[in-house]
């Protein structure tokens, strides 16, 4: 067979010139020391896996080392990490980089990472994997970095894209991939000009709506896998879910999912209660007023969204429905009598309400607790008012949000950790970072998707967290918060839930987003009883997907979280 | 490499650099450094331009390394192990430090009796047969100058035969002009590898050649309706080369010329 040889000619050179020049020579005893260093340096075999020896600090799990191997040995190092969220990707990630960096395959490496992730990620590969990675900053250089981490809405920038594209990466990671599954995108078409090596995609999320969505990340890892798209779409366009025994073998010789109970780690227990609270007399008047004019005069608002808006907000607090009500009113132009009307009634109910009862719970509930606590908002109103009550009470706390930048995220994770009570986040802030070292959270008001519920539970139910995790769920009597929590969160299990389940349910379900049906119900029924009707039947669209999850696959496992 | 080989390596290391072990209880020793250890390894050229600039007295730092695990915590000092930075570093500062030799056989004879040494170049070589993996393989080739026997474990029958080496003519010794030139010697180390590759076994290379393949017949059917093929598909395809290509790699570790009495390297 024909072989390519290269010889390294470098050595030669310097040594003729020093029998020329009759030395400088080395020392007997640091020749051999650079002998025996090269001895140890050297890869005996094209298998297994050297980066354990180099990592003696790290301690991986059973499951993230049989990962590395695996990408590493069967999947030529391209592969869709999907393990459920808290099973440490970032360590898989980290192992298997790390491993091609030591047989020197691997130098140039472009790690993309939401913003908020950026420096935990170049925290982890340095004091964990002793890689020098290096968090892009203004003028830094794509060129001379070898192993730089930034965000790809950064990186997709002029004039950082071109010359990103240009380069030849021997790595590229990206996490949270699945904000690739769309192929029209710019951050689509972005990943698919990365020239690229050897690749690994993140999420624990690889199909969340659509099959179309795993032919994406499989194609941007190994085009032609799943053949065309053409051909992709004549086969499968009409399933939901991955059940055909051809793709699914397909899919796994480029995807790993482990699963938490594969793991055989003891996780620590998840404990959730459903707090109801009454609403005020005067924050009842307000929720009522808006139910009133939704049923009056939704012509007003063109959109009956904004009503579902505003009674959510009404439910967590008037700061928030406020500050919707102010914006309506300066963006509207030439606003009618009737809407000028409407503004002004609702303000003036927002002035009468002297107190906050979901406030008042939460404070309760953190004193009783007396240990660390997060709370989570969907709204920036709520969170400014919250840390201002809770002050008021002699509660020292952090906000957290997703506009802060990187330094200031991480020095706010830090005063949470030594100095304050409370860590109050809104749902942007509450991607990726790791809160282990709390196990109490509140969830001030509810998000309708139940993964993004998932992603809140899983910052501080993860890898590490030692005690058992509490979760409290806010909801108020009577609105539309009880009817989200009762009819659909609690109908479905989806605390007790093992993470990671209920995606798999979800992309079985034939009807696409979870989120949309929601608000179509809200929007849409004319009467409370409608209302109900409808969330009865979509728990129980969501029954029988589940039931056919434990007819099929799992039929064996005994699966008793599930009873 | 074990935490007690690199305590002793460690300490070989800074003791032939002439640096003072302050303590050392073989678990964790501390390290006096000079001038030219701080400058190699602590990463502060600015205080050594500083210094040098304005003529004061340099003040070289003091390092302790931890190499016993249990220490941790209890010892102020740098944890080391293998795969720490600042054993990498240690070992790039050695590549740059042991890289050439000249060496003598000390073997003195008489006035009237002058010992012959005859010159041999050693090279200590890594080929590395890379795809998508890797697998290195070490040998230390001696090439006599005088009459180009070769010899494949050289730097090892240094050991075996217990060859006492000085940097110095031995007394009373004289060296023969290689009747080979260096240039020669390593020319022929060169063909001698080039035929042993020639003859190895390459099911590595077959088999990455085949995965190669592969993936790249996918990628031909991916792009098969478009009639016009577009950039991203050549990208694709070189970075498929890139991945799988198989290729070998030889480089020099170190080596230079050893002058030997004529049987030193018969085994014994």
């Amino acid at each position: 067979m024909e072989l390519n040889i290269h010889f390294d000619d470098s050595w030669i050179e310097t040594f003729l010139h020093k029998l020329e020049q009759d030395g400088p020579w080395s020392n007997w005893n640091l020749y051999n020391l650079a002998l025996e260093a090269e001895k140890n340096l050297i890869i005996p075999d094209f298998h297994g896996l050297q980066a354990p020896k180099f990592l003696p600090e790290l301690k991986p799990l059973p499951h993230q080392i049989e990962t590395a191997q695996r990408v590493i040995e069967n999947m030529n190092g391209k592969a869709i990490l999907a393990d459920e969220v808290g099973l440490g990707k970032t360590i898989e990630a980290g192992l298997i980089l790390k491993e091609y960096m030591i047989r020197g395959l691997v130098k140039k490496v472009l790690i993309l990472v939401p913003a908020s992730l950026v420096s935990q990620w170049v925290w982890e590969l340095n004091s964990k994997f002793h890689i020098p990675a290096i968090g892009y900053r203004k003028n830094y250089s794509w060129e001379h970095t070898d192993v730089m981490v930034t965000s790809i809405d950064t990186a997709k920038r002029s004039p950082h894209k071109e010359t990103i594209l240009e380069l030849d990466y021997d790595f590229v990671i990206i996490d949270e991939a699945h904000k690739l599954k769309n192929h029209k995108t710019r951050n689509y078409e972005f990943a698919q000009n990365l020239k690229k090596k050897f690749c690994l995609l993140l999420t624990a999320t690889p199909i969340q709506n659509r099959i179309e969505e795993i032919f994406n990340l499989v194609s941007l890892l190994k085009p032609g896998h799943l053949g065309t798209y053409k051909e992709f779409l004549e086969k499968y366009k009409n399933k939901h879910s991955v059940d055909d025994k051809h793709l699914k073998e397909l899919i796994n010789k480029v995807m790993i999912r482990n699963r938490r109970q594969d793991t055989k780690i003891e996780w620590t227990k998840r404990k959730v209660e459903t707090i109801l609270i009454d609403l005020s007399k005067e924050e009842r008047e307000l929720y009522d007023a808006i139910t009133k004019f939704k049923q009056e005069h939704n012509e007003i608002l063109n959109n009956a969204f904004s009503i579902l808006t505003l009674q959510r907000e009404a439910c967590s607090s008037k700061e928030a429905i406020f500050v919707t009500l102010k914006n309506m009113l300066d963006k509207a132009e030439n606003p009618s009598k009737n809407f000028q009307q409407f503004i002004q009634s609702m303000m003036e109910l927002i002035q009468k309400i002297q107190v906050n009862s979901k406030a008042e719970k939460a404070l309760e509930l953190i004193q009783s607790i007396n240990d660390k606590v997060i709370i989570f908002t969907e709204y920036r109103a709520t969170q400014l008012y919250l840390q201002w009550y809770l002050k008021q009470h002699g509660i020292s706390s952090v906000p957290f949000r997703g506009g802060f930048r990187r330094g200031k995220k991480d020095w706010m994770k830090e005063l949470f950790q030594n100095h304050a009570q409370v860590f109050i986040a809104t749902e942007a802030g509450g991607e990726g970072i790791n809160l282990q070292f709390c196990n109490h959270m509140i969830n001030f008001d509810l998000p309708w998707n139940p993964m993004r519920l998932e992603q809140r539970i899983g910052r501080i139910h993860r890898l590490g967290q030692e005690k058992d995790v509490r979760i409290y769920n806010f909801a108020t009597k009577n609105t539309v918060e009880e009817h989200i929590l009762k009819l659909l969160y609690e109908k479905i299990n989806l605390f007790e839930r093992v993470i990671g389940e209920l995606d798999e349910i979800l992309t079985k379900l034939e009807f696409g987003k979870l989120e949309d049906h929601l608000i179509d119900i809200f929007t849409t029924s004319e009467t409370e009883g409608e209302m109900k009707i409808k969330m009865e039947n979509l728990t129980a669209m969501i029954e029988l997907a589940e039931s056919i999850k434990e007819d099929g696959n799992y039929a064996t496992a005994g699966n008793s979280q599930l009873s | 490499m074990q935490q007690q080989e690199i305590h002793s390596y460690l300490k070989n290391f800074f003791t032939t650099n002439n640096c003072i072990i302050e303590q050392d209880n073989g678990k964790y020793m501390t390290v006096q450094l000079t001038i030219e250890m701080d400058k190699l390894l602590m990463n502060r050229p600015f205080y050594w331009h500083y210094i040098e600039k304005i003529g004061a007295e340099p003040n070289p730092q003091k390092i302790t390394f931890i190499t016993d695990f249990n220490e941790l915590g209890k010892t102020k000092g740098e944890l080391i192990h293998f795969g720490s930075p600042r054993l990498h570093q240690i070992f790039n500062v050695i590549k740059k430090q042991g890289g050439f030799i000249r060496l003598f056989e000390n073997k003195s004879g008489s006035p009237n009796l002058n010992v012959p040494l005859y010159p041999w170049l050693c090279l200590n070589v890594k080929i590395s047969y890379i795809c998508d993996h890797r697998k290195d393989r070490l040998q230390s080739y001696g090439v006599n100058l005088m009459n180009g026997t070769i010899i494949y474990d050289f730097h090892d029958q240094l050991f075996t035969n217990q060859i006492h080496l000085v940097a110095k003519m031995p007394d009373f010794a004289f060296t023969f002009t290689p009747l080979i030139k260096p240039q020669s010697g390593i020319r022929r180390i060169k063909q001698l590898i080039e035929n042993e590759i020639a003859t190895d076994d390459h099911t590595w290379a077959e088999d990455a050649k085949k995965r190669w393949a592969e993936d790249a017949k996918l990628l031909d059917a991916f792009f098969e309706d478009e009639e016009e093929r577009p950039e991203r598909y050549y990208i694709e395809k070189e970075a498929l080369k890139n991945q799988y290509e198989p290729k070998i790699h030889v480089s020099i570790i170190n080596g230079g010329i050893f002058y030997l009495t004529q049987h030193s390297l018969i085994k014994k």
